[in-house]
């Protein structure tokens, strides 16, 4: 009775230390300038839009970020910061600007956009395809 | 209690008339027609096999090319339908410092041949206004070859060509876009001997004229988002007394990237320089002559292009 009380708790106590000290991988927070965020998306979402902004995520973005924007590109393993699941609220209850801003400039592991897709016209078309990742 | 409820609802009734005032101040969505733009990615890179497209990327563009021709496919297994057979090579780069101007060396294993090249795009392709786009290509090479007896080149302008071409495209939807391309190549040197060398006069007869005329037909059609069936056909015009370049003919396919083209294909040419593909092309799309007997269905080489692209 009492081995088997030491080996419950000993199996309960492997398990816990199994992901104590590790964290719940939390995307990095990336602020975006104020001016920014609070830019207007002056492109109609239609679907001359959307295709056009397919294209370019096919191109440039599904690579990392996946063909659906969970984040699990064939090369988001090789990256340090791990491409957040653009499917969910959290990630889509930002600004048409402060995605446009995050293309255009980049960080870290992601490019910066604005001299491979020079025209701003194209940024706005992938901003609204990006919204269609909703699930 | 009334004093509390009313300012509750005045609260509430305020708020609401604050977030009426944001969509008030939204920017007015683009419905009035702007200024037309020239289409976008009629190619996806400034190569189509062994031709130049009507690309030009953006200013501030760097480029590096490599492009292979390994040997015929018709020695079989043998050699591994020519990838184990002996090979040409191209490195070459390219840098844009104004938009619309595209200037480019290269260095080709055939002939230690060095390229300069100039690239401008003269109109693009906008939907409602103009219905092609057209780009100027040219290009002067230097075969660099030792040569210390003088038994290839009498002068060193001798070793000198140039290929200039007008390219015209079109982009027709999404998928398909096509290209025409006349040029005009230049070699500074031809062989040639005496017919005649006496006292009556010199007659001089030359292997080949010097300029020779072609027309380039190419074409790519998207069969997915980042891949594409590439075609091409170049036909010789000028006819020479001796030596007749042959056609060539061109199929493979496109892999795009962010950065990168790929480009696999089959083709005739082996030479990676345009004007000497024009002007030499030994390898025929069509039949050859093997030991006396003619063998149908041509001499191909398998072949690529990898661009790399930096903005």
């Amino acid at each position: 009775m009492k081995r088997k009380l030491t080996l419950t708790i000993s199996v309960l106590a492997v398990c816990i230390l199994s992901f104590a000290f590790t964290t719940i991988q939390q995307p990095k927070p990336w602020p975006v300038p104020e001016k920014n965020a609070k830019m207007a998306n002056p492109v109609k979402s239609n679907a001359e839009s959307i295709s056009a902004g397919k294209a370019l995520w096919n191109l440039h973005c599904a690579s990392c970020h996946g063909k659906k924007g969970l984040g699990d590109g064939s090369k988001a393993a090789q990256l340090k910061t791990t491409p957040q699941d653009m499917t969910v609220a959290s990630f889509q209850s930002q600004s048409d600007g402060s995605l446009y801003y995050k293309i255009s400039e980049g960080r870290d592991d992601m490019p910066s956009f604005k001299k491979k897709i020079p025209d701003a016209e194209d940024i706005w078309n992938l901003v609204n395809f990006t919204r269609t990742l909703k699930k | 209690m009334f004093i509390v409820s009313a300012c509750l609802v005045g609260c509430i009734l305020l708020l609401q008339t604050a977030v009426y005032a944001q969509d008030t101040t939204a920017v007015k969505e683009i419905t009035t027609p702007v200024k037309a733009k020239p289409v976008k990615n009629t190619f996806q890179s400034v190569w189509i096999i062994d031709n130049q497209t009507v690309m030009v990327p953006i200013k501030g563009t760097f480029e590096l090319d490599i492009q292979h021709r390994f040997g015929t496919v018709t020695h079989g297994y043998s050699d591994f339908w020519g990838l184990f057979a002996s090979s040409n090579m191209r490195l070459g780069a390219s840098y844009a410092p104004i938009n619309n101007l595209y200037l480019g060396i290269g260095i080709d294993k055939y002939d230690e041949l060095w390229d300069g090249s100039a690239k401008y795009a003269i109109i693009k392709q906008t939907k409602g206004k103009i219905p092609v786009s057209i780009t100027y290509y040219g290009d002067i090479s230097y075969d660099s070859r030792n040569d210390p007896t003088h038994g290839i080149f009498v002068h060193s302008s001798d070793r000198i060509f140039s290929f200039n071409q007008l390219i015209i495209a079109r982009k027709f939807g999404e998928k398909l876009s096509l290209q025409v391309a006349p040029s005009l190549s230049h070699q500074n040197s031809v062989n040639g001997f005496y017919v005649k060398n006496d006292s009556t006069g010199t007659t001089i007869f030359k292997e080949m004229k010097h300029d020779h005329f072609a027309l380039a037909l190419s074409g790519r059609y998207k069969i997915g988002e980042t891949t594409a069936i590439l075609l091409n056909y170049d036909q010789p015009i000028t006819e020479h007394a001796t030596k007749n370049p042959n056609p060539n003919l061109a199929f493979g396919f496109e892999f795009s990237t962010s950065g990168h083209t790929f480009q696999l294909f089959m083709g005739n040419y082996t030479l990676l320089n345009p004007a000497q593909n024009a002007l030499f092309n030994a390898n025929s799309p069509f039949s050859y002559n093997s030991n006396g007997t003619n063998v149908k269905g041509g001499q191909f080489v398998i072949g690529f292009n990898i661009t790399r692209l930096w903005n």
